[in-house]
């Protein structure tokens, strides 16, 4: 299992949580998968990255922490979950993944796709079996989160 | 002054607004992707244009090129996740008159905006 893969991915949590919402989240050790409960209403913020190697990553957040941390992205208190929520997790996703597409620095570049958000409690993002898949539980001031990698070298 | 600010993402488009406020333009229109960005330059007069690259319909680097093509002279700072040399320079050669890698803070973007269309009138 190449881990090295993910360091791009954490260094970019660190960069985009730093720089745009003034918070530092705390890296907890790295797992296969299944860090938060399964019964937890969460939104999952996905980006697809192609090119010499594919894959996705994915922000898997508790509902409570998605409207702290799109409060303090949008400036404003926000009690539901609504159209403004699912952006401002899907632009998360898509500078964590932006910064590490650029770590990579292929030529020619990897393309990221644009953000897919997936929302309810009890499901699990599926990759297919080829597939590795890494997963960096996180907590922070808005709360708890977790990051998933999943690629194969093409 | 006025600027168009084009992304497919509102939280970004709020956050660009706010750096242009602080950079002196308070007048804004917003645009979601590169076709509603042509038709806003079309029907309106800009000062500044602030373009995101990924966008649906058509992208960021594709309008600017339409944009340049079609004669538009008006200044464009690139706001993009692609951060690669090559992205950059790709970029400037097709006329981006700056660029600005995601993320970024508002002090980041403020400044670039000075840089190209002068500090506020006090």
């Amino acid at each position: 299992m190449n881990v090295q893969f993910i360091n791009p991915f954490v260094e970019g949590v660190d960069n985009v949580f730093e720089t745009m919402l003034g918070m530092k989240p705390k890296r907890h050790q790295l797992k296969v998968s299944g860090s938060l409960p399964d019964d937890v209403q969460c939104l999952t913020s996905m980006i697809g990255i192609s090119g010499e190697v594919s894959g996705m990553v994915a922000l898997r957040f508790p509902e409570a922490t998605a409207l702290a941390l799109a409060g303090r992205f949008l400036g404003n208190e926000l009690s539901e979950i609504d159209d403004s929520v699912v952006d401002a997790i899907s632009e998360l996703v898509n500078m964590v993944g932006g910064s590490a597409k650029a770590k990579f620095d292929h030529d020619p570049p990897l393309q990221l796709g644009l953000p897919t958000v997936v929302a309810g409690a009890k499901y699990r993002v599926k990759y297919p079996s080829k597939s590795i898949l890494l997963e960096v539980p996180y907590s922070s001031d808005a709360g708890d989160f977790a990051m998933e990698v999943t690629y194969s070298p093409n | 002054m006025k600027a168009l600010v084009v992304d497919d993402s509102l939280t970004i488009r709020r956050i660009v607004i706010k750096a242009l406020g602080m950079a002196g333009i308070q007048e804004t229109a917003e645009a979601g992707d590169g076709l509603e960005a042509i038709n806003a330059l079309q029907k309106d007069k800009f000062d500044l244009v602030l373009l995101d690259w990924n966008m649906p319909k058509m992208s960021g680097i594709d309008a600017l090129k339409k944009m340049r093509a079609d004669g538009f002279k008006t200044p464009v700072i690139m706001v993009t996740t692609e951060a690669e040399k090559t992205r950059v320079i790709e970029a400037i050669k097709a006329g981006a008159n700056d660029y600005l890698i995601k993320p970024f803070s508002p002090d980041q973007l403020a400044a670039k905006v000075r840089n190209i269309v002068g500090a506020p009138a006090s």
